[in-house]
């Protein structure tokens, strides 16, 4: 996909962008900068799938914040404010995202030309204090009591109900973006689809997208529908593995125990394509690295059928347990509005009745052909985000025989030269099971990668999380949390 | 009850056998059902006595925050617990008659869960202050329920001494099977709540959010939980105990059998209720914290017809 390149005042942005976002079919993709001395925005048009890249020139290190009008773009002003040094001014809650209180305020990591004296100071990060009678404040992480990834909470509780959360990342933060753009595009694919170890299809796949977009060059159509094979393979076994966490949480271990047996099963359909059980060094740029034997595409055909039969009988087990759902529902409500002010994606967004499913929209795979139903409902509790886990778990599985049904022959790499094309943009927008994707590509005159950015469907949603359980009991958080399945890696990169 | 002084020696070494070991079987039993209805091996049938061993040999972390209350904690329970097991008749046989008043029983079990609670906020965290705080709300509501529970039964025999309820001596209540099987199942239900099980408390979890009992013996570690769990299993014991001679004072040809055969039906039933307690928890839901009120209100429903029966009976008489 081309990306239109737009030259806008910083001022004029957010008129503009308010206009496109009222307008059916315009998103704001990201916001972020180079090398510090512009900001980018990139803006989506879902109506006719097309990007296109405002660049504004910033002149010294403040700008006027957008987030007072566009509230969901107060994440990427706090991550560009870590990363390339620049300050939106009336911000409503400026803190730190990636870079904690141990880095010197001058450190700042992706900004280069001149760089504004910070001083040796620390930098400094406060909580929102609640105050009032009987408010107390829980502690919750960074380290937490089971295998998960590092991310600290902070609630401000009266009795058992939460009054607000704050959510503190950026304890994984590796400089994957920084990396991204020092080694050569062709080591760069295993970089990026290690970024999120969950994701890594959708990662890969993204990366994959957004260098042929440098190219201008498209992948042939056998290497689209494998690619789609890869990325439905990998939706089954998350959506799984998510399905049967949240029956962990609210205690219903038989469905906890089953979706971790299926996930398996779920996995090694990925290792039947791809020789991996977490689908890695798969999708490159050009197409896939090796053509799967007509034996192996059988089988995964069989036992996605196998599949689909054993999830009937243990999900119909799940719904039908009255408790169960009641447990599920009214809990973790995000309204369609919050919704849609928030940029929510994915299961989160199409469950709060955003009905915005990437693959619709945008080539990637070979989802334009296959046109897949998208699954939303409205109620936007945990039970609403299960419900469309579900239907996306059947469809998906359709999907698989439909793509092994319709597999075309032909050649699945393209080669492409060693050196990127100069001054060029690229992007790549996937639909992951968490929801959209975008790594965004800049080379510069010498062909290299100038940035490289990316924005994981969490950084949307993380948000989502602190809105829904406010006002819900303490003891409901974690059922919450675990119905957002959001990602900590993708979001710290 | 009187016996010869062998038969007490035998008393004697069969209770503290098997007050050393059903605890530990009946833990074992519910965990391996679990898992076996998962599909899963599961843990050894012995691995709380390998926990609880590993526990007693690791040496222990003390917040310099905290006094004597938190340190003394796992010894009160633990002693508290032993007492009430040599004085409950949670078995059939019985070597030592210390007097087992109904309300003595439960506000021993109140005192070991007052001290828990106190140590919980000792610690000065916030998941022991608000783990203290949900233990005290849902004990007590379950505590009246335990109680009529008893008392209903006792109503009839017209002692509040367990001893004398549970001693099949009274021939007139062998055939009572509906009110022991009520307070049975009401003292099942009670324990569930008071174990910190299924449906309020997910003994298994990690999400220190969603905790009761757990919440609160976060800081502690080595001797000092090795000692809370001990009692922690005792109490399992002694109300499935309990339970189990409802369950067998409901059963008429029971009255007239040997004690020995009492005894090996009474652990037999007690082997029931674990794997019933076991099947349960894998397919029920924990409930909503709001919701957890209903559940003990179904207990008390039951104490409540019970009590009433047995006030009508005795009124009849």
């Amino acid at each position: 996909m081309k990306v239109d390149s737009v030259e806008i005042s910083v001022d004029a942005r957010a008129n503009k962008l308010r206009a496109l976002l009222n307008d059916d079919g315009g998103r704001l993709g990201l916001i972020t900068s180079i090398d510090g001395q512009q900001l980018v925005t990139l803006v989506l048009n879902t109506t006719a799938g097309t990007a296109s890249a405002w660049t504004s020139r910033v002149d010294g290190d403040t700008y006027h914040s957008l987030s007072t009008v566009i509230p969901q773009s107060h994440w990427y002003e706090r991550t560009v404010w870590d990363l390339f040094g620049l300050k939106p001014k009336s911000h409503p809650r400026l803190k730190h995202n990636l870079l904690h209180e141990p880095y010197s305020a001058s450190v700042i990591p992706l900004r280069t030309g001149a760089i504004a004296p910070g001083g040796d100071n620390h930098r400094q990060y406060h909580h929102l204090e609640v105050k009032g009678d009987g408010v107390y404040e829980i502690p919750v992480g960074p380290i937490h009591a089971g295998i998960i990834e590092p991310g600290h909470f902070r609630f401000s509780c009266l009795g058992e109900i939460i009054l607000n959360l704050e959510i503190r990342l950026g304890y994984v933060h590796r400089g994957i973006e920084k990396r991204l753009t020092e080694v050569s595009w062709r080591k760069a694919r295993f970089i990026a689809e290690s970024a999120a170890s969950d994701s890594g299809a959708a990662y890969a796949l993204a990366h994959a997208v957004a260098i042929e977009s440098i190219f201008g060059v498209e992948p042939s159509l056998r290497a689209d529908y494998l690619r789609s094979l890869t990325l439905e393979i990998e939706r089954v076994a998350m959506h799984i593995a998510d399905l049967g966490g949240i029956a962990g949480d609210i205690g219903f271990l038989a469905i906890a125990s089953s979706m971790a047996r299926l996930r398996g099963d779920a996995l090694a359909l990925g290792e039947l394509l791809t020789g991996s059980r977490f689908q890695r060094f798969f999708v490159c740029p050009g197409g896939v690295v090796h053509d799967p034997s007509p034996k192996s595409l059988l089988q995964i055909r069989t036992r996605a059928i196998k599949l689909r039969k054993d999830l009937v009988s243990v999900i119909d087990m799940f719904l039908s347990n009255q408790v169960a759902c009641d447990r599920m529902q009214r809990v973790g409500r995000v309204s369609n509005k919050l919704a849609a002010d928030f940029g929510l994606v994915g299961v989160a967004g199409r469950a709060s009745g955003i009905k915005y499913d990437a693959r619709m929209h945008f080539h990637h795979g070979a989802y334009l052909e296959l046109n897949p139903k998208v699954a939303w409902t409205e109620q936007g509790d945990v039970f609403a985000r299960v419900r469309v886990r579900i239907d996306e778990l059947a469809r998906s599985l359709e999907l698989i025989d439909e793509i092994l049904e319709r597999l075309p022959s032909g050649s699945s790499l393209l080669d492409f030269p060693d050196r990127l094309p100069s001054n060029q943009i690229g992007v790549g927008i996937v639909e992951a099971h968490r929801g959209e994707l975008i790594h965004l590509v800049f080379t510069n005159a010498e062909g290299h990668v100038s940035r490289y950015a990316i924005k994981d469907p969490s950084v949307n949603n993380w948000t989502a999380l602190a809105i829904a359980v406010r006002n819900n009991l303490v003891a409901d958080f974690p059922l919450c949390n675990k119905s957002f399945s959001l990602s900590y890696s993708g979001h710290d990169l | 009850m009187n016996y010869g002084a062998a038969d007490t020696v035998v008393a004697w070494i069969v209770s503290l056998f098997s007050g050393f070991l059903l605890p530990i079987l009946l833990i074992g039993t519910i965990r391996k059902v679990k898992a076996r209805l998962q599909n899963r091996v599961g843990p050894p049938i012995f691995q709380a006595l390998f926990d609880l061993v590993k526990l007693f040999r690791k040496k222990q972390t003390v917040s310099s925050t905290v006094s004597w209350i938190f340190k003394w904690n796992g010894a009160i329970n633990l002693s508290v617990m032993l007492l009430l097991a040599l004085s409950v008749p949670w078995l059939c046989y019985k070597p030592v008659s210390l007097g087992a008043d109904l309300f003595f029983v439960l506000y021993l079990l109140a005192l070991s869960r007052f001290s828990t609670v106190l140590a919980a906020m000792d610690a000065g965290s916030a998941f022991g202050a608000f783990g203290a705080s949900r233990e005290v709300t849902i004990s007590t509501l379950v505590e009246p329920a335990l109680v009529l529970a008893l008392a209903s039964i006792g109503i009839l025999t017209q002692s509040s001494d367990l001893d004398a309820i549970f001693s099949f001596s009274n021939a007139a209540l062998s055939n009572t099977s509906g009110i022991w099987l009520l307070v049975g199942t009401a003292v099942i239900l009670a324990g569930l709540v008071e174990l910190s099980r299924m449906p309020v408390d997910d003994p298994t979890t990690h999400l220190e959010l969603t905790m009761v009992h757990e919440a609160m013996i976060l800081e502690c570690s080595g001797p000092n939980l090795a000692m809370l769990e001990c009692s922690q299993l005792l109490r399992m014991a002694i109300l499935f105990g309990l339970s189990a001679q409802c369950f067998l004072h409901s059963i008429p040809c029971v009255w007239t059998m040997t004690i020995v055969s009492q005894g090996i039906i009474h652990v037999i039933l007690m082997f029931v209720i674990a794997s019933c307690v076991a099947t349960f928890e894998s397919v029920a839901v924990k409930l909503q914290w709001r919701k957890v009120p209903e559940f003990i209100a179904y207990c008390l429903t039951m104490s409540l017809i019970a009590g009433l029966i047995a006030v009508g009976g005795s009124l009849v008489k």
